[in-house]
């Protein structure tokens, strides 16, 4: 039998088995019987395209399945990735528990990490109130106080010195000559003068000095600056404002104002007035605390800065020294503050006048 | 020695596939051809023995990590939930088969089962021209006169070829028993 009747012979018994399968198989020999016994069975052979399909729907569903394991760890095989302990983990926290699709590796010590520092965030937030108290007992209170001061009365007029002092002169090139003083008196009406340059006054009054009136002074047969060396020629001094000497302001000195010496404002002593002797003290009307020092606060350090200030007639202090230092940037702390300060004046006579005041400020902590 | 190394071969897939399902892919593979063939036995229709196959893989998936290793192959398991699907579908259409159903773990894989599984997988096996001739002739139910011209050959040709194909089936059949 040739090989090619065997293939017709085998076509034909096929066609016969899968156009009649209910059908007792055709006789044939033995080498086509073996044949067609296989292509029987070839039959039912599965579709390649289901098996493949099949394998793609039952990966593809995998990600969704329930995944818990009954078996030892011993059993797992070594390519296997840890027992998960709760699918539901895998939803929730999918790249802690390796689940779904992942393009990197899994770290879980970066989760841990993130854990962590979350976990110190809200410690913080969680116990921000008592870290806030803790601060606030720390916060520093500052207090300010006036040491001259001695409320909105004035005291009586003194008859001793009160500070002060004056000076003149009329820009004369010559230094003033030396004399005894005029009359002290509360106001001045008229400056005194070593050479008079009005000899016909409109109306006279007796050269006076501000000062205490009690206070008198041996008479000369000259007024003049009982300070000065020069004796002859009489002069005014090289000063300004009438008066003698070389300050200015209708006094007698270097000073400025109506009074004697080198002070300020009228008076006699020297500097400027203080308070007392009809000199009312300055009223602070506005005192804004000072800062604490960062440094300060650090060290927990106290204590209190005294400071010398000059009190203006326009209620501004300046020249302000510190007489007792604290240190630990706490001087410079209240220097900064009592410059911006506000004063209701010292008032002598009823005129605003520099006064020297007293200043302690207080840094505590509470 | 040789089925034990492949028994713990499988049983380390068992346990991998239960940890990462994504490895059942290797169990599909290597029991598909014995679960087609053990339903396709009783139903002897291609369709339905796809659509029961197809359930008794998407149950056994399911069930993975319930699954729980007793000594016996992991087809077994495969086949007892096959029987159970069977068993299912003939009660719903009210026919009469007999299927055991009582111990299911105890389900055998049949020396024909295994034979027939043996077949589809050879035919995977053959030369291309050879096995997409088998396949359309057999799967498509196509003539020989449809392949040829759908593959452009001559009708002697594609019977020529249907032969040599089924002589390579049972000389490899042959050998796979030897």
């Amino acid at each position: 039998m040739s090989s090619i009747s065997l293939a017709d012979q085998l076509e034909d018994a096929i066609e016969v088995m899968i156009a009649e399968p209910d059908s007792s198989p055709p006789r044939v020999g033995l080498k086509i019987g073996e044949l067609l016994a296989i292509a029987a069975e070839l039959r039912l052979l599965p579709d390649p395209e289901f098996r493949a399909a099949l394998k793609s729907e039952l990966l593809g569903q995998h990600p969704t399945l329930p995944v818990t394991t009954h078996l030892d760890i011993s059993q797992q095989a070594p390519q296997s990735r840890p027992a998960r302990q709760d699918a539901r983990l895998d939803e929730i926290l999918p790249t802690l528990f390796e689940a779904g699709d992942r393009t990197c590796p899994v770290h879980r010590w970066n989760f841990a990490i993130s854990a962590a520092i979350h976990a110190a965030l809200i410690a913080v937030v969680a116990t921000a109130g008592l870290w806030m108290t803790k601060q606030a007992q720390l916060t520093p209170h500052t207090a300010s106080v006036l040491l001259t001061d001695i409320g909105a009365y004035a005291l009586p007029p003194a008859i001793d010195k009160s500070g002060g002092g004056g000076g003149g002169g009329d820009r004369d090139k010559l230094a003033e000559s030396k004399g005894s003083l005029p009359r002290f008196a509360r106001e001045q009406m008229t400056p005194p003068a070593i050479v008079v340059r009005n000899e016909q006054p409109k109306l006279p009054a007796e050269p006076t000095v501000v000062g205490p009136p009690g206070l008198t002074v041996p008479p000369a047969s000259q007024t003049g600056n009982p300070l000065s060396a020069i004796l002859e020629p009489p002069s005014n001094g090289t000063g300004f404002g009438g008066g003698i000497g070389n300050g200015g302001g209708g006094g007698i000195g270097a000073g400025e104002g109506p009074g004697l010496g080198t002070g300020h404002g009228g008076g006699t002593g020297g500097g400027v007035y203080r308070v007392g002797g009809g000199v009312s003290a300055p009223r602070a009307i506005y005192d804004p605390d000072p800062e604490y020092s960062e440094e300060a606060r650090h060290a927990k350090f106290q204590g209190a800065v005294l400071l010398w200030v000059i009190v203006g007639p326009d209620g501004r202090p300046r020249d302000i020294r510190v007489q007792r230092s604290l240190g630990m940037g706490l001087d410079e702390k209240a220097i900064e503050a009592v410059r911006r300060w506000k004063f209701e004046p010292s008032t002598k006579d009823g005129h605003p006048v520099a006064v020297q005041v007293n200043i302690e400020v207080s840094f505590r902590l509470y | 020695m040789k089925a034990l190394e492949n028994q713990n071969d499988e049983r380390l897939q068992v346990a991998a596939a239960q940890e990462d399902p994504a490895r059942f892919a290797e169990l599909y593979e290597n029991n598909f051809e014995r679960v087609y063939s053990y339903v396709a036995r009783r139903v002897e229709n291609r369709e339905e023995a796809q659509d029961v196959t197809a359930d008794v893989f998407h149950q056994a998936l399911a069930g993975l990590p319930r699954f729980e290793w007793r000594g016996l192959p992991f087809a077994a398991w495969l086949l007892g939930i096959a029987a159970n699907v069977l068993s299912d579908r003939w009660r719903r259409f009210a026919r009469q088969q007999e299927v055991v159903t009582d111990d299911l773990e105890q389900v055998g894989i049949e020396d024909d089962v295994e034979q027939r599984a043996m077949l589809h997988q050879l035919v995977e096996t053959l030369p291309d021209d050879q096995r997409r001739v088998i396949i359309r002739r057999f799967v498509g139910q196509k003539s020989l006169r449809e392949i040829a011209t759908e593959l452009g050959r001559s009708e002697g040709a594609i019977k020529q070829l249907q032969l040599r194909a089924l002589q390579n089936l049972r000389e490899r059949i042959r050998s796979n028993h030897v």
